[in-house]
């Protein structure tokens, strides 16, 4: 097989190709067929069909690109490109943006996509009612107005070089619609055919698509509630795909054999030991700094996720923009963490007591760190919590000392500009910095900035970032064409292609 | 047809005779008691020493293959059973304390107070263990081995309350009893020599059932993360940590399953020998 897979063999070098190749691997052109139905494995059933009504990660996975599409949308490569946006200008004070739709696009109902629609989609997102998590960062929205149309202008309070990102996670849904928890209207290449609650989700073929017609006839979701009976369905052959495989170890099932492929991407999901950095010690950097070097970083990836995954060095996966490999900023030494402590005035170590959720990985990566640190002298214990405590006690209460848990989401650096967020990391250079970034007149400025900022977080060692969880893809070998990094949940249905029946 | 005459040597000869059930009961739980003492001296590696790579076989150098983060399986159902133990003795010890007691106090106690302390005891054991040990292990603070021994100890109390005040009640009833008082034994003497020696055979087996019941409680709350914190290695969390690894390395699930089961089972045989033992209707039916 000529395909370029991703395997652990190749996994440094390859999670960057893999962003670079934006659709990856277009094989068995020949005898795909294009009437073929795409099945997926998910763990997330959405709990409705509306993503302001709190519908879940499982929504994203099923509707966005798919289904519904923004004006904008964030590739599989983590850039950002124009969907149903054909032109748009921004104004010299950066306020005002003025966006020209693209013309003949029409919803699944068969209404025609206007500057109204826009209007209304954006309006339900940013409505007191609404839960988008997107809610928050499209703030500075003042006025939306539907001039004519296919031109809509929306003033800002504030310069926001994100926009276009943040409003590719809005839908543009036909206003007319209705019900659009149990139903949807929108103007991707399928159209939903039937939601089974509790079982299924189907996807068809929409042809009156405005774009390139889908590589397949439609596409159904399979939901399972634990994570062994989906990985018998894609043996057995009941579904194609797994978009995310969250075990190393079911791959086992897979790896070696002829029959699937095994893809690794880049995931945002980071891995961290977060400390409370407003208390000593780890107010202190060169103790937070002995801490990153105390690690054997390389060995407790290879023994969490058994050669999968990679090491990044901060808390900015290679997909975001601002992205720099700074494993070298801290690298495993103990001997110069010794040192540091030494420096810190902590030459006899101390003690602290690290609150971990009580599900895998944290128990067993928090007894891998204990060993490590125990080396350098310091003492953690281990406390265990549930999911709810952790909601409470760390991020609501922030009364803790150190904590372990996993950041799932992409461009999210901005935590480090909020001395107010649990971990309370406060630098008045990087607050400035990343304040400064959303206001930025280009992208160019903002990525200088926030990477700026991301090399001053790594120097000060701001919280301890374990490891990048990797993306791993599994599917039938007569599937080619998926998305690989899945960023935020999503998953382009339409490049997918299958071959046989 | 003649009636056979009660044999009395029989019945001495079986009593000199252990019943099989009791020393295969003793014999397993024996294995795991010299285990457990010789984890306080010696273990063929560190407790949490990550010796070896991920999740070896096993193999001569780590007997029952390794975990993910490279440590000594054998090593840690080594301290496991320690901890199985520790955790199965303090419960009963607990349980025990509180429950003779207050069975005691029930059966002694006005109607009322008995009816009382007999609905509240009810409804504890409609609780099931596992829920109240965790209720009780969310109300201290953080899970740690003594609150879960705390929990195991306190539902365990209230079985053998139950047991004790109808096991004490029976006893009250009979005629010795009655003998004893218009002699005018005070109430104290009559507990010490004529009540609790007739009530122990059968709370001595209780107390082994709920032994066994308390480890494998404390399996499943450490199985749940909110038993003994890690690195304590009790063989609940050894098999939660193994679980994902099942396809892959089997026995590092297999492997505290059957040290778990030795136990019970042992626990359990010894009960069931103890109670051959020391009731006389059944020595006699051999």
């Amino acid at each position: 097989m000529s395909l370029p897979l991703l395997t652990k063999k190749v996994l440094a070098g390859a999670a960057l190709t893999a962003v670079a190749v934006a659709a990856p691997f277009a094989a068995f052109g020949q005898d795909a067929n294009p009437d073929a139905i795409i099945r997926i494995g998910s763990l997330y059933e959405p709990q409705n069909l509306d993503n302001t009504a709190g519908a879940g990660q499982g929504i994203t996975e099923a509707f966005n690109g798919n289904v519904y599409e923004g004006l904008f949308r964030l590739t599989d490569a983590g850039d950002v490109e124009d969907v149903l946006v054909e032109t748009y200008e921004i104004s010299e004070n950066g306020l005002t943006y003025t966006f020209t739709l693209r013309d003949g696009v029409t919803f699944h109902s068969g209404d025609p996509l206007t500057a109204q629609d826009v209007k209304f989609s954006i309006e339900r997102v940013i409505a007191p009612e609404s839960q988008s998590s997107r809610k928050s960062s499209l703030a500075t929205i003042e006025n939306i107005e539907a001039v004519d149309d296919r031109t809509v202008v929306i003033t800002l309070s504030q310069r926001s070089i994100s926009l276009p990102y943040n409003l590719s996670y809005v839908w543009i849904v036909n206003d007319a619609a209705t019900e659009l928890t149990s139903s949807a209207d929108g103007t991707g290449p399928y159209r939903l055919d039937e939601w089974r609650r509790g079982s299924s989700l189907s996807l068809t073929r929409f042809d009156d698509y405005w774009g390139q017609a889908p590589a397949n006839g439609g596409v159904v979701l399979t939901y399972f509630t634990e994570a062994t009976a989906q990985n018998n369905a894609l043996l057995t052959g009941a579904i194609d795909i797994i978009p995310a495989v969250q075990s190393p170890d079911s791959l086992a099932l897979f790896e070696g054999n002829p029959e699937f492929n095994v893809t690794e991407g880049a995931s945002t999901t980071k891995q961290l030991l977060a400390y409370n950095d407003r208390i000593e010690p780890f107010s202190n950097v060169n103790v937070r700094k002995a801490l990153a070097r105390a690690i054997n970083k390389e060995r407790l990836l290879d023994s969490i996720w058994g050669g999968y995954g990679t090491l990044i060095g901060s808390f900015v996966p290679p997909t975001d923009p601002w992205y720099v490999d700074l494993t070298d900023v801290d690298p495993y030494d103990p001997e110069s963490a010794r040192a540091l402590l030494e420096e810190a005035g902590y030459g006899e170590g101390f003690r602290f007591t690290v609150d971990t959720p009580n599900y895998d990985p944290h128990p067993i990566v928090a007894q891998f760190v204990q060993n490590e640190l125990a080396q350098i002298g310091v003492t953690m214990d281990i406390n265990l919590i549930t999911a709810n405590e952790w909601y409470t006690k760390i991020y609501q209460a922030q009364d803790f000392e150190a904590t372990f848990q996993e950041h799932v989401n992409h461009r999210d650096i901005v935590f480090y500009g909020n001395p107010n967020f649990y971990w309370g990391y406060d630098n008045a250079e990087v607050i400035a910095l990343i304040a400064s970034a959303e206001a930025s007149e280009t992208v160019d400025e903002q990525v200088e900035k926030l990477t700026q900022a991301n090399r001053i977080i790594a120097e000060e060692a701001a919280s301890n970032w374990l490891y990048l969880y990797p993306q791993i893809v599994v599917s039938r070998a007569n599937v080619s064409g998926y998305p690989i990094n899945g960023l935020n949940s999503q998953f382009f249905a339409y490049d997918i292609e299958k071959s046989g029946q | 047809m003649t009636t056979e005459p009660l044999d009395v040597t029989a019945i001495r000869k079986s009593r000199r005779k252990l019943p099989p059930t009791l020393v295969a009961g003793l014999v397993l739980v024996g294995i795991h008691v010299i285990i457990a003492v010789l984890t306080l001296f010696w273990t063929p590696y560190g407790p949490t020493e990550m010796a070896g790579g991920r999740l070896e076989a096993p193999s001569l150098a780590h007997w029952a293959g390794t975990d993910r983060i490279g440590r000594d399986l054998f090593t840690q159902i080594m301290i496991g059973s320690r901890i199985a133990i520790m955790v199965g003795a303090g419960a009963v010890a607990i349980g025990a304390a509180i429950g003779v007691t207050l069975g005691v106090l029930a059966a002694f106690a006005t109607r009322t107070l008995d009816d009382a302390l007999a609905a509240t005891l009810d409804i504890l054991i409609a609780f099931p263990t596992l829920l109240l040990a965790m209720l009780v292990v969310a109300a201290s603070d953080g899970a740690s081995l003594g609150a879960a021994i705390l929990a195991l100890g306190i539902a365990i109390s209230a079985i053998v309350a139950r047991l004790t005040r109808i096991l004490v009640k029976r006893v009250l009833e009979m005629d010795y009893i009655t003998a004893a008082r218009t002699s005018g034994t005070s109430w104290p003497r009559i507990i010490i020599e004529h009540l609790l020696p007739n009530i122990w055979p059968t709370l001595l087996v209780n107390f082994a059932l709920q032994f066994g019941l308390a480890v494998i409680a404390e399996a499943s709350l450490s199985y749940l993360g909110l038993g003994a914190p890690p690195p304590n290695a009790s063989w609940g969390r050894l098999l939660q940590e193994a679980q994902g690894t099942v396809y892959t390395a089997p026995f590092g699930a297999v492997a505290p399953g059957i040290a778990l089961v030795i136990l019970v089972i042992g626990m359990n045989l010894l009960a069931d020998g103890l109670r051959d033992f020391g009731d006389p209707t059944r020595r006699r039916s051999r």
